[in-house]
């Protein structure tokens, strides 16, 4: 198989294959002496790319995109290795971590912006919901996070939100943390109010949000 | 029918699993299958379906739904499961009615069929949409003196003395108290102490919150009713079954709050009208409700009014007022806020399709998402109840030319929808009503609504 095909099929692969089709193409690549890191930025990521752009216009719901992350990181099983072996590195936007704040149980929509960072190039850690808020800074202290991202859904669970950012401010590390926060009831009226760096209206916009935040912090 | 302790018990015993499991290898996949087997396909040109065959096979698929699924227990990683027999014979043993309220606003609250032309339970108020201190009991009423309406949403209280309410702190005890108080202090004003009060505990998020607010000497009662949610998708945690054990220990109304997501792992419309369905089951079975709060909403979007979310409520709605003996409060989630005319034409296009669909109640649709606090007024209870009558005289096929009507009205119009007014921007304060650009936004709609022959007499 040529290479501009490999890679059209793993952006294929990524939109409507299975796991065990994306890890097959990712061994084709390998067999084929082809680049995994163009693999992934041509194939793999052009994939993620239009099935996230689908998401955000209403023409796919949330079981595609997770599939195709799914396929995504099935692939990655694949190259990763080979990477690695080659002492080639996957350039990573930063490292984010992110959690639904106390109180609050709701998952779905932070689970969409993980899924979703995750496949677009950024390292992230997941803390689920009803996170206390040390515990989200401890957490963030330990992985050495870039970015915090918290959610919340409910109107009471939203001052756990600027409970995290005083918490931050009032241990003299705020200026250590891109803060960006979302869910239902947030707006960047709110974001702005309790001093978050942004807010993400949906999983593509907090995505954009957190790339153009990574780039001026550098 | 398995009682709450078999499922407490099943809760600990049955097959474990991560979340993430269960989310993307037993709910999604089944749901898709599903949806292929039983031909399960989203009609965009009849938000109001009228297919009676077509919504006996959504019924048939949500009990194969659930059999095969069950509910995740998120504090145990263990699937609560069902057998089919287990579902039909819960179906068969449930009451299909609740007593609720007390004097003379005790009532039982029943069922509906598609075409039905019995008004619906008329609940109204909301408890999503918080408030504060000072307005609460203004609202509440107000709410509360519309002549018809049988049973009420308190709000819940943003701030007390200047405290913001946080989910699981002292002060959110504080406040659900006091809320519980003002609330039923403001239906004696209104001359009617005995109202159902349904949404309980607005003002607490946390299970400890709602069990010590509602020690009866804080003023309510076991026929008020209490809210005892699942979370997206099918997943139960012991919060809300704690919530459950007290209430069924001290023989109050439980009503199961359940709300899929159209785009969330349900996937489209159709994977999400088997789930809406199914959610009726998981009402009886799972959380032991003697009624039930509904409300299909749009992931992207937050609102009830989409297109797709109009056939979900309808063909789900239909599904389960045919084949399910619970009665369901069918809730909206309006794009639009209080004092514009987008807010109408979607209430009116939401309250067609429940209605038509045989809802056994509908609540106020809640404007602006409801995520705008004191965003919500009396007028869009009083044009609720008045809606909702007048739906009531409508059967499936004159509801879906209507409700077509009205999305040519405001469809285009959701991703931008206006917030509107807060209650205090377009209310007298002093006085309790509304200011005279408001009544006349409404009378001119209600002429326009009947120029589309809806008819308000």
């Amino acid at each position: 198989m040529e290479k501009s095909q490999i890679l059209e099929k793993l952006a294929a692969v990524v939109i409507d294959g299975t796991e065990d089709e994306a890890k097959a193409l990712a061994r084709e690549v390998v067999t084929n002496k082809l680049d995994p890191l163009e693999a992934i930025e041509q194939g793999l990521s052009k994939g993620m790319t239009i099935i996230g752009n689908r998401f955000e216009s209403g023409d796919a719901y949330l079981p595609e995109l997770l599939m195709a992350a799914a396929n995504f990181n099935a692939a990655m099983v694949v190259l990763k290795p080979v990477i690695d072996e080659q002492k080639k590195k996957v350039e990573k936007f930063g490292k984010v971590l992110i959690g639904t704040v106390k109180g609050d149980v709701h998952s779905i929509g932070k689970d969409i912006v993980a899924s979703v960072l995750d496949t677009s190039g950024f390292d992230v850690v997941d803390m689920g919901v009803d996170n206390p808020s040390l515990s989200i800074i401890e957490e963030a202290e330990k992985i050495k996070a870039d970015v915090i991202a918290l959610s919340s859904v409910m109107t009471t669970t939203m001052p756990a939100q600027k409970e995290v950012i005083d918490t931050l401010k009032e241990m003299g590390i705020r200026q250590k943390y891109i803060v960006i926060i979302g869910g239902g009831p947030v707006n960047q009226e709110w974001a702005d109010r309790i001093g978050a760096d942004g807010y993400g209206k949906s999983a593509i916009a907090a995505v954009a949000l957190a790339k153009d935040l990574m780039a001026k912090r550098k | 029918m398995t009682n709450f302790l078999d499922i407490c018990e099943r809760a600990i015993t049955g097959p474990i699993m991560s979340e993430k499991d269960f989310d993307m290898k037993v709910f999604m996949p089944k749901l898709t299958e599903l949806v292929r087997k039983y031909s399960i396909k989203y009609d965009r040109e009849n938000p109001v379906p009228s297919d009676d065959q077509a919504v006996e096979n959504l019924f048939q698929a949500a009990v194969e739904f659930l059999a095969a699924v069950g509910i995740y227990c998120q504090d145990t990683n263990r699937l609560i499961q069902f057998t089919k027999e287990e579902i039909f014979d819960g179906i068969a043993k449930a009451p299909g009615k609740c007593f609720m309220g007390e004097g003379k606003d005790a009532k039982v609250f029943g069922m509906r069929k598609p075409d039905d032309m019995k008004i619906p339970w008329l609940h109204v108020g909301s408890g999503i949409v918080s408030t504060t201190e000072e307005m609460i009991t203004n609202k509440v009423e107000a709410y509360a003196s519309i002549p018809e309406v049988d049973s009420i949403s308190i709000p819940a209280l943003d701030s007390i003395r200047g405290i913001t309410v946080a989910a699981g702190s002292p002060v959110e005890l504080y406040a659900a108290i006091r809320s519980v108080k003002i609330g039923r202090d403001a239906l004696i004003r209104a001359g009617r102490p005995g109202l159902p009060i349904c949404n309980l505990v607005s003002t607490a998020a946390s299970a400890v919150t709602t069990i010590a607010a509602s020690a009866p000497q804080f003023g309510l009662r076991p026929t008020d009713g209490w809210l005892c949610g699942t979370v997206a998708e099918n997943k139960l945690e012991y919060g809300t079954m704690n919530k459950i054990a007290y209430l069924l220990n001290w023989g109050a109304n439980v009503g199961a709050e359940t709300a899929p997501i159209l785009g969330g792992y349900c996937g489209g419309p159709a994977g999400t009208a088997i789930a809406s369905t199914a959610y009726m089951m998981i009402g009886i079975l799972a959380l032991k409700g003697n009624y039930q709060l509904h409300f299909p909403v749009h992931f992207k979007y937050g609102c009830s009014t989409t297109r797709d979310v109009l056939w979900v409520v309808a063909a789900s709605c239909q599904a389960a007022s045919r084949n399910i003996p619970m009665p369901v409060i069918w809730l909206g989630y309006m794009a639009a806020g209080p004092n514009t005319k987008m807010y109408f034409y979607e209430s009116a296009a939401w309250l067609l399709a429940a209605t038509a669909s045989g809802a056994p109640s509908v609540q106020t649709p809640h404007s602006a998402k409801a995520v705008l606090i004191d965003g919500f007024t009396p007028m869009e209870c009083q044009f609720g109840v008045d809606m909702a009558k007048a739906a009531a005289k409508y059967d499936r096929k004159q509801a879906n030319n209507l409700v077509k009507k009205l999305l040519e009205k405001y469809e285009s119009q959701i991703d931008k929808a206006p917030s509107g007014d807060r209650y205090q921007d377009c209310y007298n304060l002093a006085t309790g009503k509304p200011s005279e650009a408001y009544v006349r936004l409404v009378n001119e709609v209600k002429v326009e609504l009947s120029g589309m022959g809806i008819s308000f007499a």
